[in-house]
């Protein structure tokens, strides 16, 4: 929670764009519904969600190619709802990267530039400055369908960034690229945001990648906004079940609510929550009871996986809840084998209501 | 927007002008020339000639429409499902008369057909006629050439829907014990249904507004609608009785094709 | 696992099928060798004065010529119109597009012989106010083929549109591109090949159209396949079996090379 707010602090409080309640149907489909949203002005801001939640859809209406169907969008405090997507100018890597396949990687990249007018010499400038930034010297000549997809990925972002767009808007930039390619987009992509302080608006349904990258994130479900905020926020204190389960591992135990406890060890509530039905907590803040501590729930072990460093035990409480946790495999205890009954516990502040 | 309304009117403008208004100038034609009234279209419905002529369009078209589909169904069986070098040799015979002119086309079944043609010369020559016998200028030309024509038609919805069999039912059914005769009728045929019908309605519409080849073929003597509204046109003007018969048709494709399309909308679900 | 070949009565049926098929390309050859003026079989006298007539009459040169004028401004018209209707369909998407699209389509699913009377109507009408594009002129043989053909050149357009990446045009749209340099520099240049389609099914479209050539031409304007109708009805010219036999030779050379190299394709890429 602390480190979170320190983190926020560091992005500058200026807001730059804003959306007031929008939504979008296709027919009778809502694609989003109600989006409220305020985008600070050079922060990396993720947008995640499953497929399908409408991370796209708000992703083309920020950028003006779509029509909002309800609601108003702000940049820096002018209302551009109904601005074309020229007058924003905002900079787009789409998903599948829409590179112009008849035009070389310098024409890829000089094609804004040529639009805006600019001149010869500074086109040329430009486009060199763009592809040594990208790394692709050497490629100049060459056409889209003779890249890797890593390479056609930097020839979308040095065009999208070629003309130095206020808002850099990514759709899934990574998404075809193999894991290890990845991980070094996701360096450099780092790199150019810190570099360039653009705002970056940035798409993805990987959490993983979502919680590396960002300043922020705004989590989306069936075209709806589940919660803002920074990575750490989101993953230890989600707003909703959704959002705690889609982020990553999560053991859920329902609350005995007469006793104020689970199965009958009394449990101290978080300050602010009166009344809940089920407490969550991330595996990792789990772990064997000592003699000593506060909560001790028991389990039965069901199953052990090892994982070479780790061991993952799978459990289960007496209510028939299943439960998570994980064991180094190199402390000198003794980790229980299937059938044995065992009592974990947890720090309370580590648990959160949902 | 504008500039993208500049894009799509052109067309929309040069059909409208061209194609939709003159049609509308059609249809009012049917209701006014000569008197104005429904009297064209009593005329088209009630005349005996008429009536002998649509009747024998309908018939002959049916009969064009099974020979063509079924001569089609069994060429596209090897086209699709043939060794490689017979699908090439299958294609082959396809494509080289679809490309060639209708009228080539005819031509060649007069060469074949007519008194002094090949047919006639071959059969004189085995000694099984002594004299040549009448095979143009009849309805048995007119389906002859009109079945050649279409055959090429029928050829690609039916080939789509054989692509789209699938391979594992029919192995299943072989691993099954089925004869082959029974996977053909049981199995491969049922489901090949729809490019049967899609078949059947194309080679229909197509046949029944058809013109050239019965004209040729037929040579005067079996007049189809499509020449009956030429020779109101050309010989004897009735442009009035021509612009009813051309509405009825024109009404009668529509309903045949919103059938078809309605069949495959369903199918698309 | 091996596929269900087509069992012996199948390819027995199939041969007598593609017999048929080709029986009539056949029976022309002979028949265009005749040395007589009416259509009849070489008696031992082959003769080749039908395939010299072809070249020493000046009319066949004048209605070649004549088909390939038609052929070449009403492909090209008719592929203009058509990709700007299809193009601008694409990018804006506008509400009655399917609509639109089907009034579009029209001239090809309705009966060519209600075509045919629509044009000759219309042509007779503008007769009246010119004699440029009118009927019997050579501007009013233009007209009918682009209506007749128009929709394949719509179909073929709207193909090669559906292939292209909508987010391309998104693309140069977010970066500032006007509606001229999205159509001019990032659509036209990825559906060249669909258009040089659509102009070639468009010219063979209207090299061989017959059946609205006959209502709206005469004496004056006679394309290519018009004079082999005269031929043909009248009283039957075996120059038209001469000249049939130039163009299945051309039609089935062009298409067994292409079949040809598509083999040779199948069998390198296994
Ligand atoms: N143009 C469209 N017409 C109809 N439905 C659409 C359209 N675009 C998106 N949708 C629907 O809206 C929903 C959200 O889509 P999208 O924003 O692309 O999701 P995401 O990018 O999060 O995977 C999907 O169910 C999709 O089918
Ligand atoms: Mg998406």
């Amino acid at each position: 929670m602390q480190t979170g707010m320190k983190k926020e602090a560091l992005v500058s409080d200026t807001t730059q764009i804003e959306a007031r309640s929008v939504s979008k149907t296709f027919g009778k489909f809502h694609a989003l519904r109600d989006v409220s949203l305020k985008i600070a002005e050079g922060e990396f801001l993720s947008l995640l969600g499953p497929s399908g939640s409408g991370k796209t859809t708000f992703l083309t209406l920020l950028g003006g190619y779509e029509p909002a169907t309800r609601g108003q969008l702000f940049l820096e405090g002018q209302d551009m709802t109904n601005w074309p997507a020229k007058q924003r100018g905002f900079g787009m890597v789409f998903q599948g990267y829409a590179l112009f396949p008849h035009l070389t990687v310098a024409e890829n990249i000089a094609f804004p530039l040529k639009v805006q007018k600019r001149g010869k010499a500074a086109i040329a400038d430009r486009v060199a400055q763009m592809v040594e930034m990208v790394g692709l010297s050497g490629h100049e000549t060459k056409k889209p369908g003779a890249l890797s997809g890593g390479q056609q990925q930097r020839v979308a972002l040095a065009r999208a960034l070629a003309y130095e767009p206020k808002v850099l808007l990514l759709d899934e930039p990574f998404s075809a690229l193999d894991k290890n390619l990845r991980g070094q987009m996701q360096e450099e992509l780092r790199r150019l945001h810190r570099d360039l302080g653009t705002t970056f608006v940035f798409v993805t349904h990987d959490q993983e990648e979502a919680l590396a990258l960002s300043s922020r994130i705004a989590i989306f479900n069936h075209g709806e906004l589940q919660q803002v905020g920074t990575p750490d926020t989101v993953y230890e204190r989600p707003a909703n079940r959704f959002t705690a389960e889609f982020l990553g591992d999560i053991n859920i135990l329902s609350v005995d609510d007469s006793a104020r406890g689970i199965a009958g060890t009394a449990l101290e509530l978080p300050a602010n929550v009166r009344s809940f039905d089920h407490v969550a907590i991330r595996p990792e803040h789990m772990r064997l009871a000592d003699a000593g501590d506060a909560i001790q729930l028991p389990a039965t072990v069901r199953d052990r996986v090892y994982l070479g460093s780790k061991s993952r035990l799978l459990l289960e409480t007496r209510a028939g809840e299943d439960l998570m946790l994980y064991l180094d495999n190199g402390g000198a205890l003794q980790a229980p084998e299937p059938g044995a009954d065992i009592r974990v516990t947890w720090e309370t502040g580590d648990s959160f209501a949902l | 927007m504008r500039a993208l309304l500049c894009l799509i009117c052109p067309l929309l403008l040069f059909l409208g002008c061209s194609y939709l208004l003159p049609f509308l100038g059609i249809m009012q034609l049917s209701f006014t020339d000569p008197v104005p009234g429904i009297d064209q279209y009593r005329h088209v419905l009630s005349d005996p000639l008429t009536q002998s002529v649509i009747w024998r369009t309908i018939r002959l078209c049916v009969i064009v429409t099974v020979v063509s589909v079924s001569c089609a169904y069994v060429i596209t069986l090897l086209w699709v499902r043939g060794s490689p070098m017979v699908r090439l040799l299958t294609e082959l015979c396809i494509m080289i008369p679809f490309w060639i002119s209708v009228l080539s086309r005819a031509f060649g079944w007069l060469s074949m057909l007519s008194n002094r043609g090949l047919l006639n010369k071959w059969l004189q020559n085995l000694g099984l006629i002594d004299s040549a016998i009448q095979m143009t200028r009849n309805e048995f030309a007119v389906v002859v050439g009109m079945s050649h024509y279409l055959i090429p038609f029928a050829v690609f919805p039916l080939a789509t829907a054989m692509r789209n069999v699938d391979e594992r039912v029919l192995t299943a059914a072989d691993g099954m014990g089925a004869s082959r005769l029974r996977v053909f009728w049981q199995v491969f045929l049922p489901m090949t249904a729809s490019g049967i019908m899609g078949a059947t309605l194309l080679v229909f519409v197509f046949s029944i507004g058809f013109y050239v080849t019965p004209a040729l073929l037929g040579g005067g003597q079996s007049v189809l609608i499509a020449e009956l509204i030429y020779l109101w046109i050309f010989q004897i003007p009735q442009w009035g009785v021509a612009a009813a018969m051309s509405v009825v048709l024109m009404i009668a494709v529509g309903g045949i094709l919103y059938l078809l399309m309605r069949r495959y909308g369903e199918m698309a679900k | 696992m091996n596929r269900l070949r087509p069992g012996l009565f199948a390819k027995l049926l199939t041969c007598v099928v593609a017999l048929f098929l080709l029986m009539p390309l056949i029976a022309v050859v002979p028949v265009s060798f005749t040395s007589r003026r009416y259509l009849s079989l070489p008696n031992g006298d082959w003769s080749w004065r039908h395939y010299i007539s072809l070249f020493e009459d000046p009319d066949w040169g004048t209605s070649l010529l004549t088909s390939i004028q038609v052929g070449v401004l009403a492909s090209l018209l008719a592929v203009l119109l058509a990709s700007a209707f299809c193009i601008g369909l694409w990018m804006l998407r506008p509400r009655f597009a399917g609509l639109m699209t089907g009034f579009v389509l029209l001239p090809m699913v309705a009966p060519p012989v209600v075509s045919s009377l629509t044009l000759y109507f219309f042509l007779n009408k503008l007769a009246q106010w010119n004699n440029l594009v009118a009927y019997d002129k050579l501007g009013g043989v233009v007209l009918a083929h682009m209506v007749m053909i128009v929709p394949y050149a719509v179909v073929v357009v709207m193909v090669s549109l559906s292939q292209l990446d909508r987010r391309m045009d998104l693309a140069a749209q977010s970066m500032g591109a006007s509606v001229p340099t999205r159509v001019f520099q990032v659509i036209l240049p990825n559906i060249r090949f669909g258009l040089i389609g659509a102009f070639f099914l468009c010219f063979l479209l209207s090299w061989d159209e017959i059946g609205v050539t006959l209502f709206v031409t005469s004496v004056e304007t006679i394309t290519l396949p018009r004079r082999m109708w005269m031929g043909l009805r009248d009283n039957v010219d075996p120059s038209i079996a001469a000249l049939s036999v130039v163009l299945i030779c051309v039609v089935t050379l062009a298409i067994v090379a292409r079949a040809a190299l598509q083999f040779r394709k199948a069998r390198q890429t296994g």
